[in-house]
């Protein structure tokens, strides 16, 4: 253990040191996981507080009761919504994946035409709002949308055949929505399996889907495996798409239960609400437990072994036309076709579907209004702070853990485990949490930008924490160990070398969590007032209000804006190399 | 230009100067006035104090529920127009939304709310204590069924319910004629009605608990339940442009006025009123800790003047004002003028029979 500090010099005070080297943790690590508390604890507590006590009109605690836990499980409610919510995570995880996979076999192991553009596209569809995403869905197969209008004009029928407002309308669309990130996540699984299997296959005279079949999907499997539990989890604990498409269908699961009792219930059920939340994140820590297991295994499945690894693209000959076609189609439905919609409803005065008379009526109304109000730039204006304030917050700090972590600092697995915490609570859930903690702050917290950004920067803690790790294990220890034999101190090999070796994976974290922070609504629905309005919520409130031209001015605006941000940022990965995944 | 800018300086300078010698002349002590006292505030002076302190503040916040394009965004349009130097801002959102974020900001005593104004939400926010009495001297001219005994609110606009219906999807002649009708098997599927807040599903409810009885009540919601009635969750307007883009084929208890204008514009939508109609009133509240309580009475002078209350005639609303007209193509949804029987529930009444109807919606129709 030579390169273990015995004091991170300068930041650590000498009292506390000595305690906590007692304790076997070193003084920064002891400093930083004290810091990661202040913000975990208290959330945590209030949580299980809210679900035991009876809340007073006001809103303060008034009795200690299990009543809220022996109503959760005599009511058949809830059962019914853990059914429904388990059916809507399995339906959404099985389109992800379907599409992400031949996505990310199509562009990383055949030699199809346009493969290159998969990447940029997906990364732009990440800074679309999943409310807008969702919107743009129930836009085109709502009963008045033009895939029902198009239906009744071939069958004749006189009334819509499709109603998108229920089971299989939230599993295509929540489906759909996360086919980017699984594509992103897959793709680098694909990657890394050893061409020479491939070859052998094709040698030994299967053809292209057998060896896709045989060889390909069977050695991606622990990571698609590992991914199809992650997309569970996403689905279970997903809010917008339960509340904008299952809540009107009468299909309801536990996040939007949640959100109901304490916004749509008079007087706010925070104990309700509470009781819930428990209940839903004990599920999550159980799906956790079961996807650490699964991804603990992969490493037999590992293919990048010592000999010349080199993975090749397949030559799929005139075939590549066919899934070139399938990236087009994909990307038609994907992209194409939500963000048309969404284009076409901007420039209506109200939206009736596609229909001849719409294209008479086009004005820029929308836009007129959406630019000259000073509360649309207001919820620009704090979005682009709270995504750029929740990166900045989290990626130098988990970078700072993560390489603790990595380097085996005393104690510093304790921050491994504290910055991955928040995964156990779903976004809807944080909401509750947090709202409870700021309610009860002795100043004033509430309904300001700061308690918003607060609130994200936990929730995308575990996301910095995984880009920080990847960044820093791909910095070998000797190049710290030259700098310390050099005479550097602990704290200067740190800024001057591994900060520097470091900083295209902190750049990469720093774009995910600004795009992930910007495009939630359930983290946020619950914390931000009329002063701290921030676009995505703005956009649930709109859909809710029923200003759907509106919103979708609004939409195209920040779509816009994200697409400049994200191509900026693909370019510059592009230019240096950066991973994008 | 330059003249205008002397002459608004000009009036401001005597503005505050009256003011300073009314504050002089006022009996209170030589303190800032209290929001309480503010509320209080009457007489000749009042004015001039709340345009000199509105000055100061500069701006204002409204929680309501009317609808922006169609009455929130022209009324505080038209105040700013009244008080350039103030700013009014708004956030709608449903009473019950409204509510939970008057009392959450009350509770984390970080207040951005100055007015609140919704149907049923008064007695939630007076009975949390959120909101404080006040005098207008605009409520002289309203009935005394119109303002509160206590000068918690004055009511703002009435809005009676009923039943919208897609007229490309449903012929007049088929159209449910009372409660009774829509047990008719025929409607199981077409139905939706407003989840998640008092003036939806909640009052329908409770106007038939009170217009049948508890028990006769009961049977009838136990058949209606068999409709199988989507629990839609925007607002109300939401859930009738819902029904003009054929989404649902009728909705239940929505505001009357809602379908008219829009029919009005040519949407295939009609209104249709089922006896009793059910009818609540607007009202406006003046919010405790309001950090801009001159402004904010003068906001809430403006929404129970004549002047302001022609805005929401202009709307289409059916504003409280007794000098106010209503527009003509609304006297077919306003019971005393259709000759139909109406149900006029206070504030009070629906937030009493509240937790009744709450059980009902548990027990028919939540599961």
């Amino acid at each position: 253990m030579t390169m273990t500090p015995a004091a991170w010099d300068g930041s650590a005070a000498p009292a506390p040191a000595s305690a906590a080297r007692r304790f076997g943790i070193s003084p920064l690590v002891g400093i930083l996981a004290a810091l990661l508390l202040v913000f975990l604890v208290p959330p945590t507590i209030y949580l299980v507080q809210t679900s035991l006590y009876t809340t007073n009109y006001d809103g303060s605690f008034d009795q200690f009761t299990f009543r809220f836990y022996i109503e959760l499980f005599t009511n058949p409610r809830f059962f019914n919504n853990l059914v429904n919510a388990s059916i809507y995570a399995i339906g959404s995880a099985a389109v992800a994946l379907t599409l992400g996979t031949l996505q990310a076999w199509i562009v990383e192991r055949t030699n199809t035409p346009l493969r290159q553009y998969v990447f940029l596209i997906s990364i732009v569809s990440l800074g679309i709002p999943s409310v807008l995403y969702t919107v743009s869905f129930l836009l085109i197969l709502g009963k008045a949308g033009p895939i029902n209008q198009l239906l009744m004009e071939l069958t004749g029928s006189a009334t819509p055949l499709l109603n998108v407002y229920s089971m299989w309308g939230m599993v295509i669309i929540e489906g759909i929505d996360f086919a980017p990130l699984t594509f992103l996540l897959l793709s680098s699984v694909f990657r890394s399996n050893d061409a020479s299997f491939e070859e052998a296959s094709m040698m030994s005279g299967a053809g292209i889907s057998q060896t896709f079949r045989h060889i390909t999907l069977r050695l991606a499997t622990p990571g698609i495996m590992a991914l199809l539990i992650l997309i569970f989890i996403r689905a279970f604990e997903s809010f917008e798409t339960p509340a904008l498409v299952g809540r009107p269908g009468n299909v309801n699961v536990l996040t939007t239960d949640i959100y109901q009792s304490i916004q749509a219930t008079n007087p706010p059920n925070y104990g309700q609400a509470g009781a819930f939340s428990m209940a839903l994140m004990l599920i999550v820590i159980l799906l956790l437990i079961w996807y650490n297991r699964l991804s603990r295994h992969a490493e037999k499945y590992q293919t990048i072994t010592g000999k010349g690894f080199r993975p090749r693209a397949m030559d799929l000959g005139k075939w590549r036309f066919l899934t070139a076609g399938l990236l087009v189609l994909m990307f038609i439905i994907m992209i194409g076709l939500p963000v048309g919609i969404v284009i076409y409803a901007s420039f209506l005065p109200y939206y009736e579907g596609v229909t001849a008379k719409s294209l008479t009526q086009f004005t820029l109304a929308n836009y007129a209004q959406v630019f000259n109000s000073a509360s649309f730039k207001g919820a620009i204006g704090n979005t682009l702070i709270l995504g750029a304030a929740t990166a900045s917050l989290v990626c130098p700090f988990t970078a700072l853990c993560a390489w603790l972590a990595a380097r085996r600092h005393r104690g510093a697995w304790i921050l491994d485990q504290l910055a991955t915490m928040p995964l156990i609570f779903p976004a809807i859930v944080m909401g509750v949490a947090f709202l409870n903690v700021f309610l009860h702050m002795p100043f004033a917290l509430y309904g300001t930008l700061l308690s918003v950004i607060l609130a994200s920067m936990v929730r995308y803690l575990p996301y910095g924490m995984r880009y920080s790790y990847a960044g820093v294990l791909q910095v070998h220890r000797e190049l710290e160990e030259a700098s310390s034999l050099s005479g550097a101190r602990q704290s200067t090999t740190f800024l001057r070398i591994v900060v520097p070796l470091i900083t295209p994976a902190l750049i990469t974290c720093w774009l995910f969590v600004f795009l992930l922070s910007v495009k939630a609504v359930a983290a946020q629905i619950l914390l931000v007032g009329p002063r701290s309005q921030v676009i995505a919520v703005t956009l649930f409130d709109l859909w809710e209000n029923g200003q759907v031209t509106e919103l979708a001015a609004m939409g195209v605006t920040w779509m816009s804006l994200m697409t400049v941000v994200s191509t900026i940022f693909y370019l510059i990965a592009r230019r240096y190399g950066l991973s994008i995944r | 230009m330059t003249s205008r800018i002397v002459n608004r300086t000009n009036s401001r300078d005597i503005l505050s100067a009256l003011a300073i010698s009314a504050a002089l002349l006022w009996a209170a002590p030589a303190h800032a006035l209290t929001q309480a006292e503010i509320g209080d505030l009457q007489g000749p002076e009042r004015q001039k104090i709340l345009e000199d302190g509105a000055r100061k503040e500069g701006k204002v916040t409204i929680y309501s529920g009317m609808i922006v394009d169609q009455a929130l965004r022209p009324i505080t349009e038209a105040f700013m127009k009244k008080y350039p130097y103030i700013k009014a801002e708004y956030w709608r959102a449903d009473s019950n939304k409204i509510v939970q974020k008057i009392l959450a900001e009350a509770r984390a005593k970080s207040i951005v709310a100055d007015v609140a104004e919704s149907t049923s939400l008064s007695e939630p926010l007076i009975k949390a204590n959120v909101v404080l009495p006040f005098n207008s001297p605009q409520l002289e001219a309203y009935p005394a069924d119109y303002r509160d005994p206590r000068r918690f609110w004055g009511a703002t606009r009435f809005s009676y319910f009923g039943v919208a219906y897609n007229t490309n999807m449903i012929k007049a002649a088929d159209a449910p004629k009372s409660y009774e009708d829509l047990l008719d098997p025929k409607w199981k599927g077409k139905l939706a009605w407003r989840e998640g807040s008092d003036s939806g599903n909640l009052l329908f409810i409770t106007n038939i608990i009170m217009e049948m009885g508890e028990q006769k009540a009961d049977a009838y919601f136990q058949k209606l339940a068999q409709q199988k009635i989507v629990n839609f969750t925007g607002s109300a307007r939401t859930l009738v442009n819902n029904v003009m883009s054929g989404e649902y084929p009728m909705a239940l208890n929505i505001f009357l006025h809602h379908p008219v204008i829009s029919a009005q514009k040519g949407a295939p939508v009609a209104a249709l009123p089922l006896q009793p109609v059910p009818s609540l009133n607007g009202t406006v509240l003046f919010v405790k800790g309001a950090p801009n309580p001159h402004a904010a009475m003068l906001l809430i002078d403006y929404m129970l003047s004549k002047e302001g209350q022609a805005t929401l005639e202009a709307a289409d609303y059916l504003p409280a004002h007794p000098d106010a007209s209503t527009n003509a193509i609304l006297a077919s949804i306003i019971p005393k003028k259709a000759g139909l029987k109406e149900n006029f529930i206070t504030p009070q009444k629906l937030f009493d029979l509240n937790d009744k109807a709450e059980d009902a919606l548990k027990k028919y129709f939540k599961n």
